[in-house]
């Protein structure tokens, strides 16, 4: 081992030493299916099973791992191949993951490396590779705070769904904070537990919006008086997706540009007089909504607009995390291989002042010298660092670990 | 009763009678062997008899004789056909007993006039359970109204859910096993029904896929994969799941796909071998893996662009089965224009 894979691990160890009693273990721990990525040799151990919360941590302290996973399934025989375990349920996972979401940062902070070709950029990860068209690359990202805020709207998002739809309690539902990029949030009611992955992919389908169709939540043209047809739509205070899509809407509205008009495929003319009428659609809300207030706008138009409000409402989850009933997920108070962080629970009402990068913070105590190569300006707690260029320095413990965990530094060799 | 004699109630009744099947009067065979003949051929069950005492026991000997045939297609015909009957009455029945029947499945429901023109108000998850096998786009969750965990519904969908649940219901029963000694006569006349039955089955039944791969028949997500993955470029894990299955199912040989993934730049010839001989059924679960549906392809991302076909379609394999016909049909007519 380098002497850099040697100190976090040790970090690690002192961690798992010092901090076991802190580790929750997930409700009906023996039923359930634990994995570890081994810190020294990168490889994944998996169909393990424990008895009680003692076995575990004994565990931990002896391995040392960078990553410990659980399975949100319940199984007779956690310890058996996939196909002999005997699934008895799961939890109703969400994952949700700056990755998936487009941010306003732009992810300029993400680098990518091809990896056939050796080409190098920054920000969003291309499709192929400019140079020789390959898709695959070498990522390297960063829990940059822009990222962490997009991610806890989605989650609101998500929560406010859960609540408010799905009619869960918010006791009901755990939310955390991953120790790197994002949220996870579980809910392990009794009723969810025997969902099938086509049920959950309903699921999914519901909280992203995908397959929602606007006609089937009252957007469409009624028979008025005369003979004539009137349209009409869904308002602020509708239930469900009814709801969401008016106000979704709204907001689209309220914000847009005619070029974002124009990127949801409406014509010159259409953006002219939306553009024209922009007060009477915003006034319109306080009855009807904006459906059939404008002339010359027809339904297919609102489809398009509508659609688009629908988008802003949907909570961007991984859609394989949740339909999977057999997902490893990461154990809560447990360390992020790829940051020193530790995964925390966030309690739902102090979500909107939450500071992952505060309360996620595992090593509080002493200073580390290293070398940095190459990192952005960060903040970690209170504290900003950086950016930093071929440097060597002396940094708070968490700071070094993040940097080092990254692949950005290297422990200076102490003599 | 004797419209739904499903019902833990109906049940109860029959025990009650302690009839037995070699002694059992005619009318009770001659109805029970009507319900099975009405859904073989027409797919239906008629309403029946309005004697009790003929019409509830011979539910339960009906489905005796048909789990005893051990014919998939059959049972679930069968069961199909009955749950249709359910549908029909319930649709006319008082809102009371729709709860009633409800409650006998363990529903969460209740009335409510909240929303109009809906009147139930349905738990979300006995919901799901019922509507997963339903393709059409008014029965996906995000296009109704879900409230606190209820979804809202119409009487006539709370039906057909209802539908639904006595399908599976009566499927489950016509699967649970062991071996009744029939009566020789009813025996006979069994035989019959299913030699009646197996004329039929013959209309319905699917043809195999033919043994070249015929690429052009591709849908287009497996053939921007296929091209995809012929240049080298990289795929999604559900990309390849779905690529794999799709190829394994309409006839190409597992080392015909090995032999695809050769050209990635991370290709691993163990690894790539037992995913693929695990898709085909050869390896742990023995189960053969079919490709997830156009619905699931779509919440993952792997459908990106549709044409006419696929309108119509809702799995890459019908796709292909149904493109396969119109080529077929028309490359004799191309020929005859040479």
């Amino acid at each position: 081992m380098t002497e850099t894979k040697t100190f976090v691990r040790n970090k690690f160890s002192e961690y798992y030493q010092k901090h076991s009693p802190s580790i929750k273990p997930p409700t009906q721990i023996e039923k359930r299916e634990f994995g570890f990525l081994a810190l020294k040799e990168r490889f994944m151990i998996r169909h393990k099973g424990f008895k009680n919360v003692n076995d575990l941590t004994k565990f931990l302290k002896t391995l040392v791992p960078s990553d410990v996973y659980y399975s949100s399934a319940y199984y007779e025989k956690p310890e058996e191949k996939m196909e002999e375990k005997s699934w008895l349920g799961a939890d109703l996972i969400f994952d949700i993951d700056a990755d998936h979401i487009p941010t306003p940062c732009a992810k300029t902070h993400d680098k990518w490396t091809c990896n056939n070709c050796g080409t190098a950029g920054k920000g969003v990860l291309p499709e192929k590779c400019p140079a020789c068209g390959e898709q695959k690359f070498d990522e390297k990202t960063w829990p940059c705070e822009v990222c962490l805020e997009s991610a806890k709207v989605e989650t609101t998002k998500l929560i406010d769904m859960l609540t408010r739809d799905f009619g869960f309690h918010s006791k009901e539902i755990s939310v955390s904070f991953s120790g790197h990029r994002g949220y996870h949030l579980h809910v392990e009611t009794k009723e969810v537990q025997a969902l099938d992955s086509m049920a959950r992919k309903e699921i999914v389908d519901y909280i992203l919006g995908i397959g929602l169709e606007t006609s089937f939540h009252g957007l469409g043209e009624e028979r008025g008086e005369m003979k004539s047809s009137v349209l009409v739509g869904p308002s602020l205070d509708d239930s469900g997706w009814r709801g969401r899509i008016a106000r979704g809407t709204y907001e689209f509205l309220l914000t847009t540009t005619p070029e974002e008009l124009e990127n949801t495929g409406l014509k010159k003319k259409i953006i002219d007089t939306l553009t024209q009428h922009k007060e009477t659609i915003l006034e319109s809300w306080k009855e009807k909504g904006p459906w059939g207030v404008i002339k010359g706008v027809g339904v297919e138009k609102w489809r398009k607009i509508a659609q688009r409000g629908a988008d802003i409402q949907s909570a961007k989850i991984d859609t394989v995390v949740t339909t999977d009933v057999h997902r490893l997920i990461r154990l809560t108070n447990t360390l992020h291989g790829k940051t020193g962080l530790k995964k925390i629970e966030v309690p739902i009402p102090d979500i909107e002042r939450f500071d992952p990068l505060k309360s996620a913070i595992a090593f509080k105590e002493g200073t580390v010298t290293i070398l940095v190569s190459d990192a952005p300006e960060f903040r970690l707690g209170d504290q900003t660092y950086g950016p930093y260029k071929n440097r060597q320095i002396e940094l708070p413990t968490a700071a070094a670990l993040l940097l080092l965990c990254k692949g950005m530094a290297e422990v200076k060799e102490e003599k | 009763m004797a419209k739904y004699p499903f019902t833990n109630e109906a049940a109860e009744y029959v025990r009650n009678l302690d009839l037995k099947i070699e002694d059992m009067s005619n009318p009770i065979l001659t109805r029970a062997e009507q319900r099975i003949e009405e859904a073989l051929l027409y797919a239906h069950v008629n309403t029946g008899s309005r004697n009790n005492e003929i019409e509830i026991p011979s539910f339960p000997v009906a489905v005796m004789m048909v789990a005893s045939t051990a014919d998939t297609l059959m049972k679930r015909r069968y069961a199909l056909a009955e749950a249709k009957r359910v549908y029909n009455l319930l649709n006319e029945e008082e809102k009371d007993m729709i709860l009633k029947i409800a409650s006998a499945f363990n529903w969460r429901i209740r009335l409510t006039n909240n929303i109009p023109p809906y009147e139930f108000a349905l738990s979300f998850t006995d919901y799901l359970k019922n509507t997963t096998r339903f393709q059409a786009k008014q029965w996906k969750l995000v296009n109704r109204i879900v409230v606190d965990g209820e979804v809202y519904l119409t009487q006539d969908h709370t039906a057909r859910l209802l539908e639904e649940e006595v399908r599976a219901h009566i499927e489950k029963k016509l699967d649970t096993k062991g071996k009744f000694a029939l009566p020789q006569n009813v025996a006979d006349r069994l035989e019959q029904l299913k030699k009646t039955f197996i004329k039929q089955k013959g209309k319905i039944q699917f043809e195999e896929f033919p043994k070249e791969v015929n690429i052009t028949a591709f849908p287009p997500c497996i053939k921007n994969m296929y091209d995809n993955i012929n240049s080298g470029h990289h795929l999604s894990h559900i990309g390849r799941f779905a690529l794999t299955s799709f190829l394994i199912n309409i006839g190409m040989t597992p080392e015909n796909v090995i032999n695809l993934y050769r050209s990635l730049s991370d290709f691993n010839e163990r690894l790539t071998r037992y995913q693929v001989e695990h898709i085909a059924g050869g390896r742990g679960s023995r189960t053969k893996y079919i490709p997830p549906r156009c619905n699931t392809l779509r919440t993952h991302g792997v459908c990106t662009s549709t044409d006419q076909i696929c309108k119509g379609t809702r799995h890459p394999l019908a796709y292909y089965r149904r493109k396969l016909r119109t080529i077929k049909t028309k490359t004799p007519t191309e020929q005859t224009q040479k």
